[in-house]
């Protein structure tokens, strides 16, 4: 899922405070499991401003209200007109959501409350760690199931580096050396042999290297798209 | 499409109130004949609301004075609790808030408009009879009971000893009623002051409603004559002050709980040696068994299995009974058939014997009616629609249901009082008359249990077995604001707890991981099990999206009501204004005495609190808010302390990241002492912090 985590508030203010009506717009799938922005955590902030605005002597309306998702219309569309009555929406889905709503509200601004940060795992409430880059060309099958393009802090395809210590990357005590986890779950699978062979230098055109990415599944956008005729 | 959902509140509420209604009830209201919500008005005196318990316990009863001293409490039986330790003393906090509430309830008996213009007569005036006629004065119908006696109440108050109903509690329950305008002809005996054919030309309706008024005898040789009375007129003579000569030895054949009346009226009446003969064994004696008990400690010496065979006189005077040893009482099928040894006969000297072993109708009023009556002595009657074989001739009670308890006969009330109505408004009876058989959550799983404090059931105190025998006076105390405040915080709120808006709900597991007691289970969504949610609440605050509510208090009125609850502020104040988040647990109303600068936010558990609830009182002005949880080692629930902690810590963050000073928020635990603790806490509280929060 894709994990992200609130804005500082000041932040936050210095986005909404010359609007006069303003939506905390939350999002309930990932950004709500991680606790940045779901139904509550927009009601959080909507609170948060109303009583800056007071400090500040402001007069802003600040509601809040939420949808499952903000990345597929069908979710929000039937909230559309509600929304487009604020001159200012705060989503505080990730940065998909923002752009995808941005694109579809007309000349409401759409700010985002929630800084998006990467596709994680929970490994216990209230932990969330990043396990996946989204390279668009995956290596897991040669890695023991441990991503190194997102998990080495150098990203490499034969490692380890000189800077991996007593299991730890030599940028922080607090993150594991991707290669070593490597390591050692391969010889636990008994693949560790599979480590000798070199991986050649990889293409990044599949990741965001490469502009901006789109999938079409293509069966079905035609089949979509002979329904719309039909109509 | 249909998954799109706003935060449309009322939308919610309303959907959370239907799954309340779907949802089963809690074992002490599904056990209740009436399906009484126990469980409300329990949680309502814990926070010492004994004027809105009044309302819940009256809503369907409109005998609850008497039920608070004499009902069988099936509720208790039913109380989960007595798989951890003892039940909730349901029915003696029910007396406790009736007390309490007395002003309140004489404050609000006024007559209810005839507004319907049809006349209703009603026969008896029993628990059913009450019943009917409170349920269709409220209807707009104008009632008329007829009772034979000069009091109303039925067996209330012709044979229940007034040492265990005094006729001033009685009182009560008749007032609430009459008071609506039903008028009351006491005195007056169908069939001798006046003839059913009369009743049934002068009403719309009718509702047979008489009961079971005459006692069964016995047919052995020697039961005619003086020295053997049967049980319903010794105790209607004892009610309505006749004065009897017993002699010394009374023996009192029967083991019911009318036996256990007419025994311990007997010991009231001043005889000396008070012994009972029943066929049963002491499990299998219909009694109750605290009603057997009592009876014991008074005195009353109980033979067991021995059937009466004759009684022996001499020269006329009763001198004892000779008895049968009992074999069985029950046969294979459980089927009362008992069987005699009759080799084995022995005597019991009595001066005077007193037969208790059953009741049954007396219909003689209905000869020459068009109601008829079977070839056993019974009312012919549709239990559909409580109708008799006349039509617009109802019937409720025991003359139709047979034996049962005075709750039980006021269920049948409300469904003839309803019947009569509709046949009145021409609308159709079958299948529309209320029906209090309901589904119930299911016991506490083995390892829910081991995860329950025992809290032992505050008890209930007698006058001594000696003083209470000397008079009639009532035997039992009510409990003192304390121990009521103390027992209904018992309650595992059974049913009343979390439930999931599934239009939220992601399945993002936090309830599930948060839990202490394995109540939600994630699938597609989360499904949290009412046999194993304890009400706690802590769930429903850490929910990302909202989607859990609290059946009972919901949660998610705090932080509607917090503007109000904080009114507006004089901005001239010398004391600081503190939100206090209160435990209900064991704050009862001696902890809601505060000064007006600390505004009292009641929680059911600390474990409820949201961060908008806290934030929400910063928001609304206050200038503190302290969370108050219940003393130390007294937390019903598991788990509270860190989260609530937590929860406090995150607030303290969100208001600094304001300018706010984190000090203004804190979490306190009350003292465990004498005296308001809750309120100290507030007050040093506010004291502290008034500096930093009136700083301009």
């Amino acid at each position: 899922m894709i994990v992200g985590s609130q804005k500082p508030i000041e932040e936050i203010w210095d986005m909404v405070k010359d609007s006069k009506k303003v939506l905390v717009f939350g999002c309930n799938t990932c950004i709500a499991v991680c606790h940045a922005g779901g139904d509550k955590e927009a009601e959080t902030i909507a609170m948060m401003l109303r009583m800056r605005a007071s400090q500040e002597g402001k007069n802003i309306e600040v509601k809040h209200f939420s949808v499952m998702r903000h990345c597929e219309p069908e979710y929000f569309v039937p909230v559309m007109e509600e929304v487009k009555k604020y001159d200012l929406v705060l989503s505080t889905a990730c940065g998909v959501g923002v752009n995808f709503l941005s694109e579809r509200i007309g000349d409401v601004p759409v700010y985002p409350g929630v800084n998006t940060s990467f596709y994680g795992g929970v490994p216990a409430s209230g932990v969330f760690t990043e396990l996946c880059g989204g390279c668009g060309d995956c290596v897991l099958h040669l890695t023991g199931g441990i991503c190194p393009i997102v998990r080495c802090s150098k990203s490499l395809m034969n490692g380890p580096c000189g800077g991996t210590k007593d299991g730890k990357c030599e940028v922080s005590d607090e993150i594991d050396c991707a290669w070593y986890l490597i390591v050692e779950r391969m010889k636990k699978l008994g693949t560790l042999d599979k480590l000798a062979e070199i991986q050649p230098p990889r293409n990044w055109s599949s990741s965001a290297h490469g502009g901006p990415r789109r999938i079409v599944v293509e069966h079905l956008q035609e089949l979509e798209q002979k329904e719309d005729n039909k109509g | 499409m249909s998954s799109v959902q706003t935060a449309d509140k009322d939308n919610y509420l309303k959907r959370i109130a239907e799954t309340k209604n779907k949802r089963p009830y809690s074992p002490c209201r599904a056990a209740c004949p009436v399906n009484t919500d126990a469980q409300a008005y329990v949680g309502l005196i814990a926070q010492g609301r004994y004027n809105e318990a009044f309302e819940v316990i009256t809503a369907p009863n409109p005998i609850a004075s008497v039920c608070s001293l004499i009902c069988h409490h099936p509720c208790e039986q039913a109380c989960r609790r007595c798989t951890v330790d003892e039940p909730l003393a349901i029915r003696h906090l029910k007396r406790f808030a009736l007390e309490k509430a007395l002003d309140y309830r004489h404050s609000r008996r006024k007559p209810v408009k005839k507004t319907k213009g049809k006349s209703i007569g009603i026969i008896g005036s029993g628990p059913s009879g009450l019943a009917a006629a409170n349920d269709l004065a409220n209807l707009g119908y104008d009632v008329t009971i007829y009772e034979r006696h000069p009091m109303l109440g039925g067996m209330l108050s012709s044979t229940i000893p007034p040492y265990r109903l005094p006729r001033k509690t009685l009182q009560e329950d008749i007032e609430d009623v009459i008071s609506k305008g039903v008028e009351v002809k006491t005195n007056c005996e169908i069939g001798k002051d006046i003839t059913i054919n009369d009743i049934t030309a002068k009403h719309d309706a009718v509702i047979i409603a008489a009961g079971l008024s005459l006692s069964r005898s016995l047919n052995i040789p020697g039961v005619e004559g003086e020295g053997v009375v049967l049980a319903i007129p010794f105790l209607t003579d004892v009610s309505f002050g006749k004065k009897l000569d017993l002699g010394s030895k009374v023996l009192v054949i029967g083991g019911g709980n009318v036996a256990m009346d007419v025994a311990r009226t007997a010991k009231r009446l001043g005889v000396k040696n008070v012994e009972m003969v029943c066929l049963e064994s002491a499990e299998e004696m219909p009694a109750w068994k605290w009603e057997v008990d009592e009876a014991v400690e008074e005195g009353v010496s109980i033979l067991h299995r021995q059937g009466p065979k004759a009684v022996r006189r001499e020269g006329g005077k009763v001198k004892g009974l000779e008895v049968l040893k009992v074999i069985s009482v029950f046969d294979a099928n459980g089927r009362f058939n008992p069987v005699f040894d009759n080799s084995q006969i022995s005597f019991i000297e009595a001066d005077n014997i007193i037969i208790t072993i059953g009741q049954m109708a007396n219909l003689l009023f209905l000869k020459d009616s068009h109601i008829q009556v079977d070839e056993r002595g019974r009312v012919v009657w549709d239990p559909e629609t409580h109708m008799s074989s006349a039509k617009g001739v109802f019937v409720a009670g025991e003359v139709v249901t047979g034996p049962g308890s005075a709750i039980q006969a006021v269920a049948s009330g409300h469904r003839a009082a309803v019947a009569a109505h509709l046949y009145l408004q021409g609308e159709k009876i079958e299948g529309a008359l209320p029906v209090y058989d309901k589904e119930k959550i299911l016991p506490f799983p083995t390892d829910v249990v081991s995860n329950i404090m025992p809290e032992h059931r505050a008890k209930i105190h007698h006058l001594p077995p000696e003083t209470r025998c000397s008079s009639f006076s009532h035997f039992e105390f009510g409990y003192d604001e304390i121990e009521a405040l103390k027992e209904a915080g018992r309650c595992r709120g059974c049913g009343s707890g979390a439930v999931v808006d599934t239009s939220k709900c992601m399945a993002c597991l936090t309830c599930q991981r948060v839990c202490p007691y394995g109540a939600p289970k994630v699938t597609a969504w989360s499904e949290i099990d009412p046999a194993r949610c304890q009400a706690c609440g802590l769930c429903a605050p850490e929910c990302p999206a909202q989607a859990i509510s609290m059946l009972s208090y919901n949660t998610m009125d705090i932080r509607k009501t917090m503007p109000s609850i904080i009114g507006v502020l004089d901005t001239k104040r010398e004391k600081p204004v503190i939100a206090a988040f209160l435990c209900t647990h064991h704050v009862g109303v001696l902890g809601f005495d505060m000064p007006d600068n600390i505004r009292k936010v009641p929680v059911h558990c600390t474990s409820r609190i949201d961060i908008t609830d806290l934030l929400k009182a910063f928001e609304c002005g206050a200038d503190g808010v302290a969370v108050v949880r219940c003393p130390e080692g007294s937390c019903k629930y598991k788990g509270v302390g860190k989260r609530v902690a937590a929860r406090v810590n995150r607030t303290k963050e969100l208001i600094s990241m304001l300018g706010i000073d984190a000090g203004r928020i804190e979490l306190f635990r009350a003292g465990s002492g004498n005296g308001n603790s809750y309120a100290s806490v507030c007050n040093e509280f506010a004291e502290r912090i008034k500096e930093i929060a009136l700083r301009k």
